[in-house]
């Protein structure tokens, strides 16, 4: 048995979205199991099924430093008038 | 519609009608007992599809009992009275659909027959002249699709292994002298095949069938024994029901029969 990652999405709206998992023995009875288990009301109009064993999974460890610098959560003000003052410049 | 053909119909949309109904009924038994969750969830699912189509044959019906110069539609009412409340040998049902299991080998087996059948049954009435007939074939045929698919992925996937192969093979033997009786034809067929209503009889469907379920299950075909040991007459969809129909209409009335007036 495998898990399944499952992902909808609706025609024309949003991104593809994570709805859930799945067991399944293969990919055939994934998709066929997915499909009245996720979308029997019309949740999607696009299904993704994603083998776990696919997904790269990045160590917490790897991750966490970029938690305490608060230089990379600007709110762009300073590019803004970089940008505005360049743009003047040549006209 | 001649009126001649008009009690055939009625009977050959019955006995349709009845046999998606009590698939519909055996597969929804499975809720909360079916062998892993995904399964629960699909296998009732799918029995809710052959409900829906139980529905829309029974109105059908109403219809035709309504006569053409009507133009009210059937109630729920109506179809559940239509469904549920019956005389025995009103119900066009056969053991097939009659047949009651908790061998999950033998409701995955009846699944995969009953929904090949069904697909062969749609295909017979796919250029029907009753129109509403072959309107009904066009909504069902993209749910038969993939209510074989399904069966089929199982299928596949237990017959890579010997005790699930073993087991699948004694369902077909449970069900394969039951398959003469969901081929059996009803009331009139040749008037139907006549008028263009049906492009062929029921009983023409149980050959195929047999050779369908040796291709599936890897039988030989020698090994499914004899064509048709019974004379077509006992392959009659009007002659009686099989021993299972009372219990098993007696559990489907359970809820009714606590308030036999309530309004639902």
């Amino acid at each position: 048995m495998a898990i399944y990652e499952v992902f909808l999405k609706k025609d024309g709206r949003d991104e593809y979205r994570h709805a859930g998992a799945l067991d399944a023995a293969n990919d055939e009875l994934a998709l066929v199991m997915a499909r009245e288990s996720y979308i029997r009301r019309a949740e999607g109009d696009r299904l993704w099924l994603v083998n776990r064993e696919h997904v790269l999974v990045a160590d917490p460890d790897f991750i966490a430093p970029n938690a305490d610098k608060p230089h990379r959560h600007h709110d762009g003000a300073a590019v803004a008038a970089r940008r505005k003052a360049a743009r003047e410049a040549t006209e | 519609m001649s009126e001649q053909v008009t009690p055939g119909l009625r009977d050959f949309l019955l006995s349709f009608a009845d046999d998606e109904h009590f698939i519909g009924q055996q597969h929804t038994e499975w809720i909360g007992v079916a062998p892993f969750l995904e399964e629960d969830l699909a296998l009732a699912s799918i029995g809710q599809d052959e409900l829906g189509h139980a529905a829309m044959l029974y109105e059908l019906v109403l219809d035709l009992d309504r006569g053409p110069d009507s133009d009210s539609e059937a109630t729920d009412i109506e179809i559940d009275r239509l469904a549920y409340r019956r005389t025995d040998g009103e119900y066009r049902s056969c053991a097939f659909t009659e047949y009651p299991t908790t061998d999950w080998a033998e409701a995955l087996v009846r699944h995969w027959i009953y929904d090949t059948f069904e697909a062969m049954r749609w295909d017979l009435v796919a250029s029907s002249s009753y129109q509403p007939l072959a309107n009904a074939a066009v909504r069902a045929g993209r749910e038969e699709t993939f209510h074989l698919r399904h069966a089929d992925a199982l299928i596949d996937t237990l017959s890579t292994n010997a005790e699930a192969i073993s087991r699948l093979r004694t369902a077909v033997d449970v069900f394969l002298p039951m398959v003469g009786g969901l081929a059996g034809v009803t009331e009139n067929e040749d008037d139907l095949v006549a008028a263009g209503v049906i492009s062929a009889k029921s009983s023409s469907l149980h050959e195929p069938l047999r050779a369908a379920i040796a291709e599936r299950f890897g039988i030989d075909h020698t090994d499914l024994g004899p064509t048709d040991s019974k004379p077509e007459s006992e392959l009659r969809r009007d002659s009686g029901r099989s021993e299972h129909f009372a219990p098993m209409i007696s559990r489907m009335r359970e809820v009714f029969d606590l308030d036999p007036t309530a309004i639902w």
